[in-house]
């Protein structure tokens, strides 16, 4: 009886862990909303996300090699031929998906799921496969070929809050959870359970000059994110392939003439 | 040897081999070395560890003045953010920005007084004290105003707004010498003077992006790199998406799509050069069609009478269809604007363009309207900013100056002129008359490398100031510069160095100029300021105190005031023929040479930083170089493939750099950034890529005296070389995959 | 059965055990230059690439994986036949089976382990590489039982262990052989290595019955093996290596590559090690057989593949065989089909089938091409996968050249050691074949 029980209940959460939407359960999932109409591709975001991640300024032989690191960066598209040519950016970064295709590839779950709907990675749990790069269909996944190190005293700089990462270890978008955590215990501090709307501001999101991006948790149905995702020019980029993931764009729009 | 010997020795390179592997192995498994937490014996007072101060201050990367937060933690200063409360940036800020983190510690940086001990030009520099240094100086300036040669004394620097213009103006004042200029090469002087010439106001005014429903750029690259790039990217985004149900347009107007030009609904590339006959051939049809019905329209319909869309269409090369289509949004936008600069500001034509550009916003009715030119009517303090910006007529002043050997010391600060002027002007070569020549600056760059003495200055991160955004933001702003951090080095605030000599050449100098630091002066002032005003309600320390915490004050109730409408008279008056003359002949230069700032190097100030460096170009993806642009038509006609190195020859001179094809640039152009080519600046900056002002004619917009460092013309040469172009770009097009839009969007 | 006349049984044990105990320079010399070769090309480079990081090597942010990992699969696959192979012919019976099967099962054992090493030399930080194993510790850290990889490191370590239990099984009465035919120190170690052995009919009983016993458990394991290692691509989704038919594709495939490993492998113990007596023109008639059939099995895989990929008409597929057959690695793709589909075409004449020489060619050609599958398999789709932007190009580095010729160096090293410490035809199954005893020995 009690093994039946204990089955039973084995099913249940295997259902509930199958289920679409098992981390609506959780209090928060965090999401990005990003206004193609409003990004300019200026790049802010990208050296944002480099100054508060402390990536590594890998130098021109490094990127000759592919071999860059941006954890953000931005994507560029023609469309037609002179004189009707236009170019379409798009920033792209982790998505943060909730099937994430990386998250089942990684041996020992240096990249897993947290329960806010965040694809974390544990820099010191990696063993360097490179499997969840190579399984990621937005290539989002960067790795450290070497030990980057700073030219002295660039090392100053660095972000005391996050960790720098050495060769061999896969690093990639944590939608800075650094800020995430400070807010959840600023909240705490407060007695509040859960943060407010517009607390977090991962660091691409705050710079970002044309206010192209939103972030927030989408289980609260007032967050801004929550709205901006109800838009109709929102979709998800390879939505095919079903990897759901926590970065909605809103398409550009088209001047009416 | 014996069977057994190499039977050992194989044993030993196998034992040994696979020893080493576990040595690494091993080595790399245990822990690093340990680093202090604390570093100091006896920490600043306001220093606790793990918790991050925020500081306001300005960013000094362009001349935008965007207010910044500068996060510090445990003294070192991590991450600059906008600052929220100041109006220019409003939180935001852009790559370069927030690059400054990298000018801050910035391995190249000079970090003591330097002497070239006499042997100038040779990159050899010598430690020298600061009161040795600061004597010398003194005693020679002391020399030359006793023996009332002042005005051998000359004083050249870059941006400087706020008080440090004020002490330098000072400064040179009291000695008696009137030649403190400024030069900047990314200056909208045709801007100011044709803003001048038509509006009578002697200030950039307020472009009011934010609201208004059509925005027609001529060659300004307003997102990226024309005067406020952030500020007009937070209007920019609200001017799209942030109004429900009223969605702007923008369209630019420009030989190379720029950023400004990507984001644009639609990209027109007018023949170079032509680009303010367009603004005049719409502003005709806007008189024609009756979109104009003020008092003054006759006036302006003669005035236009030249410029019929037929005529414009055959010069501009854009369809009289096409012109008309624009004339008509212009005229029948709610709020319609139109701005000038780039390459359509730096041809022979600059202020003629930017006349007939100031043309359209007249007719579109949109002065002092929201939506449209805004002007600032009401100056913080009484700094008028960009009054010393010397253009280049200054700039050749100087130079005549030097060479007929009537300057004994050049000060520089902050300004680079041998890197950002075409040879031309001959500017280096009139350095050899110059007795002394002292630097005030924390990089060496080309000129600095000139120089016989070095004044290391502090950051601008690590200094007292102030700011007056220009333009400003329609009401009036101040920013205060403050340290964020202690001194790295032995360096000063150029404004501390400056009172410093004040003191060192004595006279009724010191009297004049009393303040020991820059920092008293800047209070004194906005002490002065302050009572000046006259707000009652609290003391000056509170307020003082206040504005230093929020980094900015402001009074953004003051915009609304009564708007100066200019009447269109002297617009009219001032309408001529806008066509530029470029250097060289067709003939034998069939391609015209289109220079652009980089995004994100600028004008070349940027390329010192790695994190700019290694920030993929926003059109190119290219990184660490430079490259010329050519359309892929022209390539294919040229037989030209992506990576051959190429010479471009102009009549001024000729660089060599890969080739790029790029599909939004006009056929008969070829197009390079500013910003490498550097021979000096640090090791991120040295010997990389080319300086395309190597290839610019020295010619000059007479009106407005600046350089027209778009109007040369080109030819390319295929060397035969081939030279990788470090790109992040694989391919880019979208192959029919969903990512700029849901799949069913795409035919 | 025997070419050149049946030998005795002493002739046997002579003929085989004077391999391992009559050691010439020659051997020195080959041991002696495989072994340089193996630390000069494979360890000192990997050596170099431990210090500075895995970027010693071309990978890039378009190609995460290179050559390490296609040289991974191809060892496995080299592995196939062994064990494998002896297994089912030990299982059917087949009498020709007696005198390879010891080699075959020896080169699964070392392509094994040269796989392994391939594992090492592709991880970003080796030093952790026991964090793969569900190794209790205070961090209450497991591995991850969802990653292909982890079913990697089950299956092949669960084959290495049966694979040597099987080998090492099949050897005891021969190293009783050796005992009995060796003094001193080494007769003392292979009293312990033969655990005894003397030969009782309860003994040939316990072996032969245990002995089957792992026969029919190895062969679902090595199928399962390679099966495995092609979920590592076969269960991500990027475009080129997200086919269901890439399990019994990297199987036939292993046995296919295998089994002309073990026609190499024959003919250099034939002709080095004179064990002409013993391996005849039935094996390589039989192997050659052999090989058709998995050629055949091979192309029709490789069609349907095609086939598959250009009826599902996803474009992100189509793109990727667009690159495959036509892009930069064309050429290679191409020599593959020839060497792997075409050439072994040519055993059905028994003109080559009966050829030593030509054999061996044929059978270098075959694994040369399935070296290059493996590597087109990596080096083609994956840095062409959905995001056109990112799309990048991978080009081994001269490290990961060298280290690859370094692998071959130290497979052949740990096979001529092999021959010194284990007989490498089964003495007593020889003897079985014989026919009825002559006693004129
Ligand atoms: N954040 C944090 N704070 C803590 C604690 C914690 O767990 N976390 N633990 C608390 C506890 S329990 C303790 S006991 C204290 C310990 O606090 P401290 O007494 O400050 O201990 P340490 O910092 O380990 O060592 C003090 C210094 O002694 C130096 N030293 C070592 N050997 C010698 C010697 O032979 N002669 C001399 N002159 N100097 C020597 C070391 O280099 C070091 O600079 O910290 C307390 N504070
Ligand atoms: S900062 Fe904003 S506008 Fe600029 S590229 Fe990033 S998302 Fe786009
Ligand atoms: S985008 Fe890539 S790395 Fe991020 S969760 Fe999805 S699959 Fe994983
Ligand atoms: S690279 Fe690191 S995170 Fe990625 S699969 Fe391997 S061990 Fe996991
Ligand atoms: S969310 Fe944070 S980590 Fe992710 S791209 Fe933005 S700045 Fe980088
Ligand atoms: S626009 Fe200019 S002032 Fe503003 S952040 Fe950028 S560089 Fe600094």
């Amino acid at each position: 009886m009690k093994w039946g029980n204990d089955l039973s209940t084995f099913v249940e959460k295997f259902r509930q862990y199958l289920k679409p939407g098992y981390y609506d359960e959780f209090d928060y999932h965090w999401t990005m909303t990003i206004d193609l109409d409003r990004c300019t591709g200026c790049e802010a975001c990208v050296v944002a996300c480099q100054a508060e991640n402390n990536l590594p300024i890998v130098g021109e032989k490094r990127y000759a090699q592919n071999r860059e690191i941006k954890w953000i960066r931005i994507e560029r598209y023609w469309e037609g031929e002179y004189p009707d040519v236009k170019m379409g950016f798009i920033p792209m970064l982790c998505q943060h998906c909730d099937a994430a295709p990386c998250e089942i590839a990684c041996p020992v779950f240096a990249t897993y799921h947290n329960q806010d709907g965040l694809n974390t990675q544990i820099y010191n749990r990696c063993i360097g496969t490179r499997t969840c790069a190579v399984y990621c269909p937005y290539e989002v996944r960067y790795f450290n070929w070497f030990t980057y190190t700073w030219d002295e005293p660039l090392e100053q700089q660095l972000n005391p809050d996050v960790t720098v990462r050495e060769k061999g270890v896969m690093e990639k978008c944590t939608f800075c959870i650094q800020r995430i955590r400070l807010a959840k215990d600023n909240a705490k501090d407060d007695d509040r359970r859960r943060v407010r709307d517009g607390e977090v501001v991962p660091a691409c999101v705050q710079s970002c000059p044309t206010e192209a991006m939103a972030f927030g948790d989408s289980n609260d149905p007032e967050a801004k994110v929550s709205k901006m995702m109800k838009d109709p020019r929102g979709y998800t980029v390879l939505e095919e392939l079903n990897t759901t993931p926590s970065i909605v764009y809103l398409k550009k729009a088209h001047a009416e003439s | 040897m014996s069977k057994i010997s190499r039977r050992d020795l194989l044993q030993y390179i196998g034992a040994g081999g696979i020893g080493a592997v576990g040595g690494v192995l091993y080595s790399e498994s245990i822990e690093r070395d340990v680093e202090l937490l604390i570093p100091q014996v006896v920490p600043p007072e306001d220093y606790s560890p793990g918790i991050a101060t925020w500081y306001n201050t300005v960013c000094n990367q362009c001349s935008a003045g965007c207010g910044i937060s500068v996060r510090i933690r445990e003294g070192k200063a991590k991450k600059i953010e906008g600052n929220p409360v100041h109006p220019v940036s409003q939180g935001r800020l852009c790559a370069r920005g927030q690059s400054g983190l990298n000018v801050l510690y910035n391995p190249d940086r000079i970090r003591e007084p330097l002497t070239n001990a006499g042997q100038r030009g040779t990159g050899n520099f010598y430690p020298i004290s600061w009161d040795e240094v600061l004597t010398t100086i003194g005693s020679r300036i002391g020399r030359l105003k006793i023996e009332n040669n002042a005005s051998r004394v000359r004083l050249l620097t870059g941006r400087v707004r706020g008080h440090l213009d004020e002490l330098f103006a000072q400064f040179m004042g009291l000695l008696g010498s009137d030649h403190y200029q400024q030069y900047d090469f990314t200056y909208p002087s045709a801007l100011k003077a044709a803003n001048k010439i038509s509006f009578g106001i002697d200030q950039l005014p307020y472009y009011d992006i934010k609201n208004a429903d059509l925005l027609l750029s001529f060659g300004a690259d307003y997102l990226g790199t024309w005067i406020s790039p952030v500020h007009h990217s937070l209007a920019y985004g609200h001017m799209r998406q942030g109004r429900a149900g009223r969605r702007g347009k923008t369209v630019q107007v420009e030989p190379r799509m720029s950023l400004s030009g990507a984001a644009a609904d639609e990209w027109v590339a007018a023949r170079p050069g032509t680009e303010g006959l367009l603004a005049l051939g719409i502003a005709h049809i806007l008189v024609s069609d009756g979109h104009y019905n003020g008092s003054d329209r006759d006036q302006w319909s003669d005035v236009l009478q030249a410029y019929s869309p037929s005529a414009v269409s055959a010069e501009t090369d854009i369809s009289e269809g096409n012109i008309r289509q624009l004339a008509r949004e212009f005229g029948t936008s709610k709020a319609a604007l139109a701005i000038a600069g780039g390459a359509t500001t730096a041809g022979t034509n600059a202020v003629a363009s930017a006349v007939a550009v100031n043309a359209l916003n007249h007719l579109a009715g949109n002065l002092g309207q929201p939506g449209g030119i805004i002007f600032n009517s009401d100056q913080a303090f009484s700094a008028t900013p960009g009054t010393r910006q010397a253009g280049m007529q200054g700039i050749l002043d100087l130079v005549e100056a030097m060479e007929a050997g009537e300057v004994d010391v050049l000060l520089v600060h902050d300004s680079n002129p041998i890197f950002s002027l075409p040879d031309g002007v001959g500017f280096r070569q009139a350095l050899d008359k110059v007795p002394l020549i002292v630097a005030l600056s924390s990089f060496r760059d080309e000129t600095t490398e000139q120089a016989d003495l070095i004044l290391p200055t502090n950051t601008y991160l690590e200094s007292w100031g102030d700011d007056v955004p220009d333009p400003g933001v329609g009401f009036p702003v101040a920013s205060i510069s403050q340290p964020v951090v202690t001194t790295l080095y032995d360096t000063l605030p150029v404004g501390d160095i400056m009172l410093s000599l004040v003191r060192q050449i004595g006279g009724e100098l010191p009297m004049a100029m009393p303040w020991r630091t820059m920092e008293e002066f800047v209070k004194e002032r906005w002490r002065e300021e302050y009572e000046k005003r006259g707000s009652a309600d609290q003391d000056f320390e509170a307020f003082w105190q206040a504005a230093l915490e929020a980094g900015v004050w402001g009074q953004p109730g003051v915009m609304t005031g009564d708007q100066i409408v200019p009447s269109g008279a002297s617009t009219i008056a001032a309408i001529t023929n806008p066509a530029s003359q470029f250097a060289g002949s067709e003939t034998d230069y069939p391609l015209v040479l289109h220079p652009y700032l980089s995004a994100s190097l600028l004008d070349g100030r940027g390329a010192n930083l790695p994190w700019l460096q290694e920030l993929p170009d926003p059109l190119t993806s290219v990184v660490y170089g430079s490259w010329a642009e050519l359309n892929p038509a022209t390539a294919e006609d040229l037989g030209i493939r992506e990576g051959d190195v190429l010479e471009v020859e102009t009549p001024a001179g000729s660089v060599s750099v890969p080739a790029l094809i790029f599909p939004a640039l006009r056929p008969g152009v070829v197009a390079m950034p500013i910003g490498q080519g550097h021979t000096a600046y640090g090791r991120y900056a040295r010997n990389r890529g080319a300086n395309p002002m190597d290839l610019v004619s020295m010619q000059i917009d007479d009106r407005s005296g600046d350089l027209a460092w778009a109007a040369t013309r080109a030819r390319v040469r295929n060397t035969g070389e081939r030279l990788q172009i470090i790109k992040t770009d694989g391919v880019t097009r979208t192959l029919g995959r969903q990512i700029l839009g849901p799949k069913n969007d795409h035919a | 059965m025997f070419d050149h006349g049946q030998p005795s049984y002493a002739e046997v044990n002579k003929d085989i055990l004077s391999v391992m105990l009559e050691t010439g320079p020659r051997y020195w010399m080959l041991l002696g230059t495989t072994m340089s070769v193996a630390v000069i090309f494979f360890f000192m480079p990997w050596f170099y690439q431990l210090i500075v990081g895995v970027g010693a090597a071309g990978m890039n942010r378009n190609a995460y994986w290179g050559t390490y990992l296609s040289n991974f699969i191809f060892w496995i696959g080299l592995s196939h036949s062994g064990t494998l192979l002896s297994a089912i012919l030990h299982i059917t019976n087949s009498p020709w089976r007696k005198s390879v099967y010891r080699s075959a099962e020896a080169m699964t054992l070392f392509s094994l382990m040269t796989a392994a090493l391939f594992v090492m030399v592709h991880l970003g930080r080796v030093w952790f590489v026991h964090w793969s194993f569900p190794i209790p510790n205070q961090m209450g850290l497991w591995p991850n039982f969802r990653s292909p990889l982890m079913f990697d490191v089950m299956a092949i370590t669960t084959y290495l262990t049966a694979s040597s239990i099987f080998i090492y099984m099949g050897s005891v009465p021969d190293f009783a052989a050796v005992r009995d035919a060796s003094t001193g120190l080494r007769r003392r170690l292979y009293t312990i290595f033969c655990f005894g052995w003397r030969g009782t009919a309860r003994e040939w009983h316990t072996l032969g019955w245990a002995y089957t016993f792992f026969a029919v458990f190895v062969i679902p394991l090595a199928v399962s093996v390679h099966s495995i290692v092609s979920w590592d691509f076969a269960l991500s989704i990027v475009p080129g290596l997200h086919h269901t038919i890439f399990a019994p594709y990297f199987v036939c495939g292993a046995i296919y590559s295998g089994t002309a490993g073990i026609v190499t492998v024959m003919y250099c113990l034939r002709k080095y090690l004179n064990f002409e007596r013993y391996i005849g023109q039935v094996h390589l008639d039989n192997l050659g057989k052999l090989l058709i059939a998995l050629s055949l099995i091979w192309s029709y895989i490789n069609i349907l593949e095609l086939f598959s990929t250009w009826y599902g008409g996803s474009s992100f597929e189509l793109e990727a065989l667009k690159f495959k057959l036509t892009g930069f690695y064309a050429p290679l793709y191409w020599e593959m089909i020839l060497f792997c589909a075409f050439v072994p075409l040519l055993m059905f004449f028994r003109k080559f089938r009966w050829s030593w020489n030509k054999m061996l060619v044929i059978s270098i050609l075959i694994n040369i091409g399935m070296l290059t599958e493996r590597f087109i398999i990596v080096a083609t789709s994956q840095p062409r996968k959905f995001l056109p932007n990112a799309f990048g190009f991978y080009f081994p580095s001269w490290i990961e050249i060298s280290i690859t010729i370094g692998s071959f160096a130290i497979f052949a090293t740990l096979f001529l050691i092999f021959i010194k410490w284990v007989p490498a035809i089964s003495i007593y199954e020889v003897k079985e074949t014989l026919k009825p005893l002559r006693r004129d020995a």
